[in-house]
């Protein structure tokens, strides 16, 4: 693959990583508004910096620093929101674009799997991260993201699997 | 791990959602934003309250964001305008504030200068008056408040064979002046540590 920064036209490259960054980016806020905030900004300062894609896991890096700086400086607001919506009808914004019931139910158990996980798969499926990409993005060893894929994958079968 | 693969090619087939054509948009203003100049960082535009109420109404309508996408990013040029227009507003009223202190205390020395007869001895009421505007304070009250003790058990002090009890007060003390004739006042506050040593008799 080619430097990812250095394409002249970064419409092409956001395209293609803008899905799984946003998707990534969700795993902490639960609205689709403030997670393209966060991609937004994680993307423009990569961009500026010119990072290659060596450091792809920089970006993502940034996207859930970022996100995480959201949660600690939003923390009143989403308490607020979360309020205002437990009132209303739940919120429906999906993380996946869906096309039977099948995908529904395994978006379903991709989303109630526990964040450390969760992560690590959207990085691996989603985002075609390398172990060492993703060690890099969570701060965390390669062999602990490799047993945390093999956890979620376990854990997403147990849960799919029929009564 | 080949246990996975089936699973692993259903959760590949999965599509994220994709992201609105607003957010190429505003990706495309940054970019151009930090080209333009380098120190202005790429922040979100939104203006969180709007935002926060008008994510809440379509929720309860049951709507997706894309309305709201639109809505919200037609908003945003107007929070930065805001923001500009209340930083050059009191930016103005400081600066009046300032001119207008300088014009009065300019104006008040040249009215000591006209009612002065004696040149020679001008300066000094201005001395005499600078030095007795502090000393019209007077104490107007002291308050220590006590807000955390700490019995820190028997000590024996040197040399001694008598035990005695140490207790730490953490107070607040606050002194107030004031000036009877402008009805100014002062206040003083600081914390304070206290070691009280209490003899205990022992029987």
């Amino acid at each position: 693959m080619e430097p990812i920064a250095s394409h002249e036209n970064w419409r092409n490259c956001f395209s293609e990583v803008a899905p799984g960054l946003l998707l990534f980016a969700r795993q902490w806020v639960q609205s689709a508004a403030d997670a393209e905030d966060i991609v937004q900004d994680a993307f423009v300062k990569f961009w500026r910096r010119n990072h290659n894609i060596h450091n792809r896991g920089l970006l993502y890096s940034a996207v859930r620093s970022l996100a995480l700086d959201f949660i600690r400086r939003d923390a009143r607001r989403a308490r607020r929101e979360a309020t205002a919506l437990a009132e209303a009808e739940p919120a429906i914004e999906p993380h996946f674009e869906l096309e039977d019931d099948a995908q529904s139910a395994l978006a379903a158990a991709v989303e109630s799997l526990p964040r450390d996980q969760r992560e690590v798969l959207v990085l691996k499926i989603w985002n075609d991260l390398t172990f060492g990409e993703i060690a890099g993005a969570l701060g965390i060893s390669q062999n602990t993201a490799a047993s945390r894929y093999r956890y979620a994958l376990t854990n997403l079968k147990k849960t799919l699997q029929p009564q | 791990m080949n246990d996975f693969s089936e699973l692993e090619k259903e959760l590949r087939k999965l599509r994220p959602a994709q992201p609105s054509s607003v957010l190429f948009e505003r990706v495309g203003d940054a970019l151009k934003d930090c080209r333009a100049s380098a120190a202005a960082d790429a922040k979100p535009r939104r203006w969180r309250f709007t935002e926060w109420s008008r994510r809440r109404a379509s929720d309860i309508d049951g709507k997706l964001v894309r309305a709201r996408e639109r809505e919200r990013t037609s908003q945003t040029p107007y929070s930065n305008w805001w923001s500009l227009g209340f930083g050059l507003a009191a930016a103005a009223v400081l600066i009046l504030f300032a001119v207008v202190t300088m014009e009065r205390r300019h104006e008040e020395r040249e009215t000591i200068a006209q009612s002065s007869t004696a040149p020679k001895t001008q300066p000094a009421p201005l001395r005499a008056e600078r030095s007795t505007v502090p000393s019209r304070f007077v104490p107007a009250g002291g308050t220590n408040l006590v807000y955390n003790t700490r019995d820190e058990g028997l000590h024996f002090a040197d040399g001694s064979e008598r035990p005695l009890r140490r207790v730490r007060y953490n107070t607040q003390q606050t002194w107030r002046w004031r000036n009877p004739e402008t009805g100014a006042s002062v206040r003083v506050s600081y914390p304070s540590e206290e070691i009280v040593l209490i003899p205990v008799s022992v029987q």
